[in-house]
């Protein structure tokens, strides 16, 4: 038993290699996701029924077909359009894009959750329609959205265990790699296992405190009590 | 895309589908069922199994179903015994899906007003009853919507099997993609398909869930 361990002890600095490539990815592509979705939010909502339609059909797509299949587009799809990616942006791009349109949608309910009032009163205090939209709505939205927004950071996370079929060294695939090379299967995914979860709770650790110290009054995303010391507890949906 | 390939390619991938609908049924009424069960468990479980269905919730919400899947499947043949993928892959997305559905199932019980439960104590029943019969019926209707947009998410989930080798759907493209090429016209294909599928679910779930944020 303890030798199969010692083995894996030999592959520590290729699963810290593949955990920082996660963590990358992760970053990059909510980045991106939230770009997206801030863009996608304030299309659906234009008066222009252009922009509308495009953000619904936008939504709509990438609700309704598989992120697996979405990867697959970006990465196999691109090249016949003459735009090659490598691994690592397509699936950065990728995973972007699918959690950008679940984003969109928290963002719109977020702006439309602040009350209409709010904005004729703004107006009438002479406010610009600028000014009404990052001085009255987006402090109000952003608090109301930010738990959702931690939820759909840690799903970004585990989504991006699927880029192994792209070849991706992340976690995942570093594992099937070790995997095949030791052939000890379930070390090497405890070993991910408790990556992932050390990971995900972390981010949404600094998720809870940066939530705790970015507004006023101050948001508290879990107030429950810890489990027993297991893990630090994720952010929930709202 | 001639005529011919896209016949023999629907046929592949129609195939497929049934494979994807199979896998979706089964994993659903899994999931459903070990849902409930934990979430009944971590409101009223007694002696640790509270604690237990809570553990449980965070580990497979904390973690990836691909790795779930991969568990099951090579985890199974790393102690010296055989598993069909068919099978892997109901237990693996069952028991994943498993503790997404216990927090709609919990979110649903806790919503209940506390007072029905002391009233139902004060009419006589015990608290099973009061389960069975005040509680769960009021959940439905609540937690329906979300329920139905976690079983969109399973049937989309199922793609993902066929990376530990099931041949479904997403596999059906896999391959003939592998044998013919043309990406983008075969990937497209199999994205209608799946589109046709979920887009009546989630255009329903659109429709009737209430919580806009989350």
């Amino acid at each position: 038993m303890s030798y199969e361990w010692l083995t894996l002890w030999g592959y520590v600095p290729e699963f810290l290699k593949a955990g920082w490539l996660t963590l990358q990815v992760t970053l990059l592509a909510f980045v991106l996701a939230v770009l997206l979705g801030l863009l996608t939010a304030l299309a659906s909502i234009s008066p222009v029924a252009v922009f509308r339609y495009i953000a619904r059909a936008y939504v709509e797509v990438i609700r309704n077909t598989p992120v697996l299949l979405q990867i697959f587009i970006v990465f196999f799809g691109l090249p016949s359009a003459g735009i090659s990616l490598d691994a690592y942006w397509a699936g950065v791009i990728a995973l972007g894009l699918n959690v950008g349109a679940y984003l969109s949608e928290v963002f719109r309910a977020g702006i439309q959750s602040v009350p209409r009032g709010q904005l004729e009163a703004a107006g009438i205090l002479g406010l610009e329609r600028g000014q009404i939209f990052t001085e009255i709505v987006l402090p109000q939205a952003a608090r109301a959205v930010y738990p959702a927004i931690v939820n759909y950071l840690i799903q970004l996370l585990l989504g991006t265990s699927l880029l192994s079929a792209i070849a991706l060294p992340e976690l995942t695939g570093t594992a099937t790699v070790i995997n095949s090379r030791t052939l000890l299967y379930v070390q090497t995914f405890a070993v991910v296992l408790v990556a992932y979860l050390v990971l995900s709770n972390v981010l949404s650790w600094i998720a809870s405190q940066l939530g705790a110290r970015m507004f006023h009054p101050p948001l508290i995303v879990r107030p429950r009590a810890r489990f027993g010391g297991f893990a630090l507890r994720r952010a929930n949906r709202a | 895309m001639s005529i011919e390939l896209l016949r023999t390619s629907l046929s592949i991938l129609l195939q497929g589908l049934v494979t994807t609908l199979l896998l979706s049924v089964a994993s659903i009424v899994g999931g459903t069922l070990i849902g409930l069960l934990a979430a009944v468990l971590r409101s009223f479980g007694p002696w640790g199994t509270d604690r237990i269905a809570r553990l449980y919730t965070e580990l497979f919400r904390g973690t990836p179903v691909l790795i779930t899947l991969m568990f099951i499947y090579f985890g199974v043949s790393y102690f010296g015994y055989a598993i069909d993928v068919f099978a892997a892959g109901v237990i693996g997305l069952s028991v994943y899906q498993g503790a997404y559905i216990a927090e709609v199932f919990r979110s649903g019980i806790e919503s209940v007003a506390k007072g029905q439960w002391e009233v139902s104590q004060i009419l006589g029943l015990s608290r099973m009853q009061a389960f069975a019969f005040v509680v769960l019926p009021q959940t439905g209707r609540i937690v329906l919507p979300p329920l139905i947009g976690q079983y969109l998410s399973l049937i989309k989930d199922t793609s993902i099997v066929s990376m530990i080798g099931m041949s479904e759907l997403m596999h059906g493209g896999q391959a003939i993609v592998d044998r013919i090429g043309k990406p983008v016209e075969i990937y497209g294909l199999v994205a209608l398909i799946y589109f046709v599928v979920c887009f009546p679910l989630s255009q329903w779930v659109r429709h009737h869930d209430r919580r806009r944020l989350s």
